[in-house]
């Protein structure tokens, strides 16, 4: 069988030479053709996925970062009371450090939304990344936010009355931001976003007890 | 034989693999190791020329396949990766260019740019050219904007200020129908770098104010409330996210205070 196919072929080489040669030169055409054409979707692939993976306008990640800023800016406008006006020392210290620490927050936030290429403003409802996020918002609140009318109290307190409405206020401000940070926790995906998240619920958690026991040192 | 030479390169493998092995691999020598015995048999035939001839019409159907197949696939691929551009590049236009593509839009950073860029304070009451204005000089305190929705009229000398944090600042005429009044409120209450007030002379029953821009509207159901806000509220500032909304005047009243932060008696 192998004698047959060798001597078959034999007498037709040149034109079987030519046919391959020129076969060849087509398929290295096309291999280098088909190479280059890879390298540059794979390029194009390489600078677009980052763009397509990153969060976007609806996404879990962006729907925190931009309520978790409105509620800890509410957290900044309490603390930065309770610092200039508190009358207890460990009042004032608290406040400072919320203040200075949610402030700081924000601006962590909203590096993200600008590195992914996202408006401070969503279209999407307040909270409806989390599930049955949406109904725990009442009156344009979230969960935890204190009314205009409980900021109103408190503006208007003084003494003793201040220090213990604020930590009150504080302590359902910092229970339902961590509300909201576990809603990340579950269902985000980006490392830096639940990172960072996780510092914030431990930041609260540990706000939470030095404030509740300022509010029984008060007598509240 | 003269027709299995033109399978070229590819083919002589084949040919010379099947002699070797009779159960290679591909699947063209796999039919004639399938048929091994028989071809034994048949053999003196004259019939092992024919085998070769069947993994000609099969490479030959091959060297198509994989080409329209790198062909669909590459042009699907191509189409993915330009639609993901598209969509990606698309979605990400600078605010500027959303914001001027509102109609109706006033840019005064275009048409005034030295009134846009002026942010110094200045006490006491302020004259301006924009009503309700959009920029200028401004008192040292600025109205609190934490989705403060005040139910009357505000100086602008600290609405102003407001505007230069980021904010967006909601007025109505005072004739303007509760509901719709209602509906406005629903969009401040809550949202920081917000507020929103009933302003007196108003030349049309809504207007939006940004740092630098406004939009005048009939209507509370106007699609553009929206817009605008999404696009300019804090991106419109000049100073940044993280400037402040709170800490700011809480009280209602046209005449600018000029004494700084609110501090209610102690």
């Amino acid at each position: 069988m192998t004698a047959p196919a060798t001597l078959d072929s034999s007498p037709e080489s040149p034109a079987a030479d030519g046919g391959r040669r020129s076969g060849t030169r087509l398929g290295l055409v096309g291999v280098a053709v088909a190479v280059v054409v890879a390298l540059l979707l794979g390029f194009a692939g390489g600078l677009l996925t980052p763009r397509l993976t990153r969060p976007g306008d609806d996404s879990v990640e962006a729907g925190f970062a931009r309520d978790m800023t409105a509620h800890h800016a509410q957290a900044v406008e309490m603390g930065m009371m309770a610092f200039q006006r508190g009358t207890d020392p460990e009042v004032r210290q608290i406040g400072g450090d919320i203040a200075s620490g949610q402030q700081g927050e924000i601006g962590i936030m909203q590096t993200w939304l600008r590195g992914w290429g996202l408006d401070p403003t969503g279209s999407q409802p307040r909270m409806a990344w989390m599930p049955d996020g949406a109904s725990l918002v009442k009156n344009g609140l979230m969960p935890g936010m204190a009314t205009p009318q409980e900021m109103e109290r408190l503006r208007a307190a003084q003494g003793r009355e201040f220090d213990l409405l604020f930590l009150n206020m504080m302590i359902n401000h910092h229970l339902g931001g961590i509300h909201m940070i576990d809603g990340v926790l579950d269902a985000g995906d980006e490392s830096e976003v639940l990172r960072t998240a996780q510092i914030m619920k431990n930041t609260q958690q540990t706000d939470l007890t030095n404030l509740q026991n300022a509010k029984k040192r008060l007598g509240g | 034989m003269s027709i299995s030479t033109p399978g070229g390169e590819q083919r002589r493998p084949t040919v010379v693999s099947t002699g070797k092995k009779p159960a290679a691999g591909r699947p063209a020598s796999g039919a004639k190791a399938g048929s091994g015995k028989p071809t034994a048999a048949r053999a003196g035939g004259g019939k092992g020329p024919r085998k070769p001839i069947a993994p000609v019409k099969v490479s030959q159907g091959r060297a198509k396949g994989p080409i329209i197949l790198f062909v669909v696939v590459g042009l699907v691929a191509a189409g993915i990766i330009g639609f993901g551009a598209w969509a990606a590049f698309q979605g990400s236009k600078p605010w500027e260019e959303r914001a001027d593509a509102i109609s109706g839009i006033v840019n005064y950073r275009e048409k005034d740019p030295e009134l846009v860029k002026g942010s110094n304070h200045q006490p006491g009451p302020i004259k301006y050219t924009v009503s309700p204005p959009v920029a200028g000089p401004h008192n040292q305190a600025w109205q609190n904007c934490m989705g403060d929705v005040y139910d009357a009229p505000i100086a602008n000398e600290h609405a102003v200020h407001s505007l230069e944090h980021g904010a967006i600042w909601i007025t109505y005429r005072p004739d303007l129908p509760a509901d719709q009044v209602s509906k406005l409120a629903e969009k401040v209450r809550g949202n920081e770098k917000m507020l929103m007030s009933p302003f007196e002379g108003l030349d049309k029953p809504i207007s939006l104010q940004a740092w630098g821009y406004q939009l005048k509207l009939d209507n509370a159901d106007d699609s553009r409330i929206d817009e605008f806000v999404k696009t300019l509220r804090v991106n419109a500032s000049i100073e940044g996210p993280t400037a402040l909304c709170n800490q700011g005047i809480t009280a209602t009243g046209t005449t600018p205070r000029d004494d700084g932060v609110q501090m209610p008696t102690q």
